[in-house]
């Protein structure tokens, strides 16, 4: 008896010891910012002269804040072209990779690289294709007898244009979620319905995209966080143009924060959109997952 | 057992904070009794040039006075760096990146001295700069916080060829003859129906310091040398804006300047036959440029019912002394020597830039370098004609909502000049507002 | 459906993600009128746009900057991550459930709240401009842990007992019997902290202004957006390439780990 209250007892210290670390950690960066967020909200602060408190104001700020709406609006314009999009494609791609043929590895590891290579990469290269006379895509456009597309300078494209952009730099990733979802369908399902004489469309909805579904949840749960995140795109190729239409919420705060100085109003902002996020992923997995 | 982890983790968080806390100090008294002052400069790589060359003769010549060199970032965030400089008391003697648009939050802030306490100061300053700039450095409490060093006048540089070869035989001066110029050099060369030559380019991306080069520095030609404030409050709302508004519509409109954002050096490779710039591009147009290209300088146009001399912006950079100083003496001999003649003559030198003196072109001292320099010329006439931006802490936000309605209105055709102009003057007024609880702020 | 139309669709599709870079790659070498065109070769290659890179920005003491900051963090990542994750998976004590739901409640914060007050510690404490400012708020991950633990809670309860009776305290047991056991998971975790601190950019953006402090993407960043190139494309596009270069080899050469981890990773999620 004695001796098992013993290894309790030490096992207690080294599980508090070892925790340690995480403990500071989470006080430090996590507990103490949100606290201190939390507090902001209600403060007017430029960093170089003492807080002021204002109460609500920042409240009343925000919800007349029409270029924050704007923001949010974008982002969701972003979110609404950039999920289906990614999810046709890296589908497509991923079906194609799982058929018995040869180079598999090749091919997987050459769709997977714009993943890695860092987002600033991305958006220089993209700059380049996106540009209206002398870009890539328009030159090949022309090239084909085509007319060319005012990418990032029109407001109905250019969002759309960010939005191919992340889906070209993220499918691989959503290739390899595939790729293992579909991996796990087991064949005998494939082969039943063959007998019964389903035809290869029928099988595909019947049988892959049901047994898909928790992989389709996670491709969109975290196509959506990344477009909520949207930050270094805007802020390379279009500074938020044109007329605000490629202004994502990030990139606006930002601005509030680190140009004008408003650290109180840009917290109320930071607050009031991870709330957002939290109720859109909500929702998300609500309306998903219940295609059962 | 939950306490003592309690105890250990805030003695942990203690000693975390109070290590950290130890701040840089910006300097310290040395073993042998010399003085050590840090020197910020600007980090584009001709000032850290003239900067290494200037500390470097001065610590040879003032063994007691020593002085370390170190660049800050000059892109849009070296005010950001300042202020956290100053919120973490982690700030220099001395700076000589000083933006004056952003002087009301240093000041506010008390991170910087008051100029006019040392006796000799308003001498210096009367004595260097021209005296139609004298007023538009001192804050509005009424003191000097800055000391007025140097200037990159905006005017328009362009391609000579280019322009005989539309048969336009001088420069334009005026709204009409800079758009009937315009109309004959953008062309379509090639005959795919779109232009291969144009007037001239601006970056549309509706970033806030962008409009220097288009909006406000048009403004202030346009206005006689206004600037967005004066003593009463916002003034821009006023004809002058609007007509600056609507020539860059009649631009874009007739594609004068294409709607892109053109990467590439185009003026040098002869797309664009005028850039707007500064001195500074001289040194980069000589670098680049092919032997046959020539070109020169021309004013800023204005409307053409404008008569007088032509105003510009002037992105002016001020040198300024922080109140973390040990040695406001010491720090202020320093200054001195480097607004003096010799360094004045090293600025025009090694960065092409025009240092805020009265009477440059006529000084004896600079006559060899100006009668190299032609180009020069020019840009230090224009020098005592420059505007500077106002101290206000909204400046940035009022300039991204006159961005914004230029984006909407120039550039795009959405919107009359008219209700541009109001609805920026509209949302500068409201920013200004939110602004006034605090006391001290213009 | 027909192999070769298969074939076709995936080499259409490599095109699409191939082509792009090495266009780009081409465009660094070649001379600044040439970049417009589409196709790859040019009568003109030279070395131009690299040197006035290397000229213009201190790139690579950004690189240093970027290594050095990375497998610190990494490494304090995996340290720390291993450490908790084990304290969490194989001892009890009061509490742990407790920290564990903080653990995971702290993965759904979005980073959108805490960065500013984040900024304001660093100003706080003087870290701003320092490798401090860097490196210290990356140095835990609780998907780091959470993942140390999903593995660890698999080790066989015998070997941890019979290193017991041997006298190995917890320390012991983790660094000498667990670890080289940990291998996978190890490499897992190490790569995407490596990946994520490498590609970084926001946060450098914020707290650091002095130019030999700056990580690579950060500089590239500014070069690219700031006028420092001059106008010069090749330059610009020759910074993105020095980015994108050394996570590339190492991706060349650890492709499988890095596809994997991911994926688990994902799944994980």
């Amino acid at each position: 008896m004695k001796s098992a209250q013993l290894k309790t007892k030490s096992s207690d210290k080294t599980g508090y010891l070892m925790s340690l670390p995480y403990v500071i950690y989470f006080g430090l960066f996590i507990g103490f910012p949100l606290v201190f967020s939390f507090i902001l909200i209600f403060h007017k602060w430029n960093i170089v002269t003492p807080m002021q408190w204002i109460g609500l104001r920042n409240f009343y700020r925000l919800f007349h804040d029409v270029q924050f709406f704007i923001a949010i609006r974008n982002t969701l314009v972003f979110l609404v072209i950039h999920i289906p999009l990614q999810i046709f494609t890296a589908l497509l791609l991923a079906i194609l990779l799982n058929q018995k043929i040869k180079l598999k590895g090749f091919f997987r590891a050459l769709y997977f690289l714009p993943v890695i290579v860092s987002g600033v990469v991305i958006t220089i290269l993209w700059q380049q294709l996106f540009a209206y006379e002398t870009g890539l895509l328009n030159l090949l456009l022309t090239k084909l007898g085509l007319s060319k597309i005012p990418w990032l300078i029109n407001i109905k494209w250019a969002m759309p244009s960010i939005a191919i952009m992340a889906t070209w730099k993220n499918v691989g990733l959503y290739i390899v979620l595939f790729l293992v979802g579909l991996q796990g369908i087991p064949r005998y399902l494939y082969e039943a319905a063959e007998i019964d004489g389903a035809r290869p469309v029928q099988q595909f909805f019947h049988i892959t995209i049901p047994a898909l579904n928790s992989t389709m949840v996670l491709v969109v749960i975290l196509s959506t966080i990344g477009g909520f995140s949207l930050f270094i795109e805007p802020f390379v190729m279009t500074g938020g143009g044109p007329m605000n239409s490629t202004l994502s919420v990030m990139l606006y705060i930002y601005n509030q924060a680190f140009y004008f100085g408003h650290m109180g109003y840009a917290a109320t902002l930071g607050f009031f959109f991870a709330f957002i996020i939290l109720i859109v992923v909500l929702i998300q997995k609500k309306f998903v997952e219940r295609k059962d | 057992m939950r306490i003592q982890a309690t105890i250990t983790l805030f003695l942990l968080l203690g000693v975390v904070c109070i290590s950290c806390g130890k701040k840089r100090t910006a300097q310290t008294v040395a073993a042998q009794g010399a003085v050590r002052l840090t020197y910020w400069c600007a980090s584009n790589q001709s000032e850290i040039d003239l900067a290494t060359e200037l500390v470097s003769k001065w610590n040879a010549s003032h063994p007691k006075i020593q002085v370390a060199l170190q660049p800050i970032p000059a892109s849009q965030s070296s005010e950001e760096a300042l202020l956290a400089a100053i919120a973490g008391k982690t700030t220099p003697d001395i700076c000589a990146n000083m933006w004056p648009g952003a002087m009301d939050d240093f000041t506010s802030s008390g991170g910087l001295v008051r100029l006019d306490q040392f006796p000799d100061f308003m001498d210096y300053l009367t004595e260097r700069i021209p005296t139609e700039l004298l007023e538009s450095f001192r804050s509005p409490d009424g003191h000097y916080y800055q000391i007025p060093w140097k200037t990159n006048p905006i005017m328009i540089m362009y391609n000579k060829r280019m322009f005989r070869k539309a048969g336009i035989l001088k420069p334009p001066r005026t709204y009409s003859e800079y758009l009937a110029a315009a109309k004959s050099i953008t062309k379509d060369l090639n005959g795919d129906g779109r232009a291969d030559q144009w007037m001239g380019y601006q970056d549309i991306r509706p970033i806030w310091w962008q409009r220097f080069f288009d909006y406000y520095t048009h403004y202030i030609a346009a206005s006689g040398g206004q600037t967005l404030f004066d003593s009463m409050g916002i003034c821009f709302e006023n004809d002058a804006s609007i007509k600056v508004f609507s020539f860059f519509q009649e631009i874009y409109r007739n594609g004068y300047f294409p709607r892109t954002t053109f990467q590439g050096d185009n003026f040098l490779a002869g797309k664009f036959a005028t850039v707007i710039t500064g001195p500074w591009n001289i040194t980069h147009v000589e670098k680049f440029k092919k032997p046959e290209f020539e070109y020169d300088i021309f004013p800023i146009p204005v409307p053409d019912d404008y008569h007088g001399p032509v105003y510009t912006y002037g992105d002016h950079k001020n040198i300024s002394i922080f109140s973390t100083t040990k040695n406001p003496e010491a720090v202020w001999k320093f200054a001195r020597f480097l607004i003096s003649a010799q360094a004045d003559l090293r600025l025009l030198e090694v960065c092409s830039q025009i240092p805020l003196r009265k009477n440059l072109t006529k000084n004896p001292l600079y006559q060899s370098y100006f009668r190299e320099n032609p180009m020069m010329t020019k840009f230090a006439e224009q020098a005592p004609f420059t505007r500077g931006v106002d101290g206000s802490s909204v400046l940035k936000e009022i300039f991204d909502a006159i961005s914004q309605e230029y984006e909407a209105c120039s550039i795009y055709g959405k919107r009359t000049p008219e209700e541009a102009v109001a609805n920026a003057a509209h949302a500068g007024r409201s920013r200004r507002q939110r602004r006034q609880t605090r006391p001290g702020y213009h | 459906m027909k192999k070769s139309l298969i074939y076709i669709l995936l080499i259409v599709g490599g095109l699409m993600f191939a082509y792009p870079f090495l266009w780009m790659i081409s465009a660094t070498f070649k001379p600044e009128a040439e970049i417009g065109s589409i196709g790859l070769w040019s009568a003109n290659f030279s070395m131009r746009n690299y040197t006035a890179v290397f000229q213009k920005i201190p790139i690579s003491r950004a690189f240093l900057n970027s290594i050095f900051v990375s497998a610190c963090v990494t490494f304090s990542v995996i340290l720390f991550g291993s450490i908790v994750g084990y304290a969490l998976s194989r001892l009890r004590f009061f509490g742990r459930d407790f920290l564990l739901g903080l653990i995971l409640f702290t993965m759904v914060i979005p980073f959108q709240i805490t960065l500013i007050p984040m900024y304001i510690l660093m100003v706080k404490f003087g870290w701003v401009d320092s490798y401090m400012a860097l490196i210290v708020p990356g140095m835990i991950s609780a998907f780091g842990i959470l993942l140390f633990r999903q593995f660890f809670m698999d080790i066989p309860q015998d070997l941890i007992d019979a290193a017991k009776i041997d006298g190995c305290n917890d320390f012991g047991i983790l660094f000498k019997i667990i670890y080289p056991l940990s291998k996978p998971v190890i490499i897992t975790v190490g790569i995407v902290s490596f990946m994520g601190s490498w590609n970084d950019v926001l946060w450098p953006l914020i707290v650091i202004r002095l130019q030999k402090l700056m990580t690579l993407p950060q500089m590239v960043t500014i070069f690219a957006v700031g006028g420092q190139a001059d106008g010069q494309l090749g330059a610009q596009l020759a910074a993105a390439t020095l980015l994108a270069v050394p996570i590339v080899l190492v991706y060349t050469f650890f492709q499988r780990y890095f596809i994997e981890s991911m994926a688990t990773t994902g799944l994980k999620n």
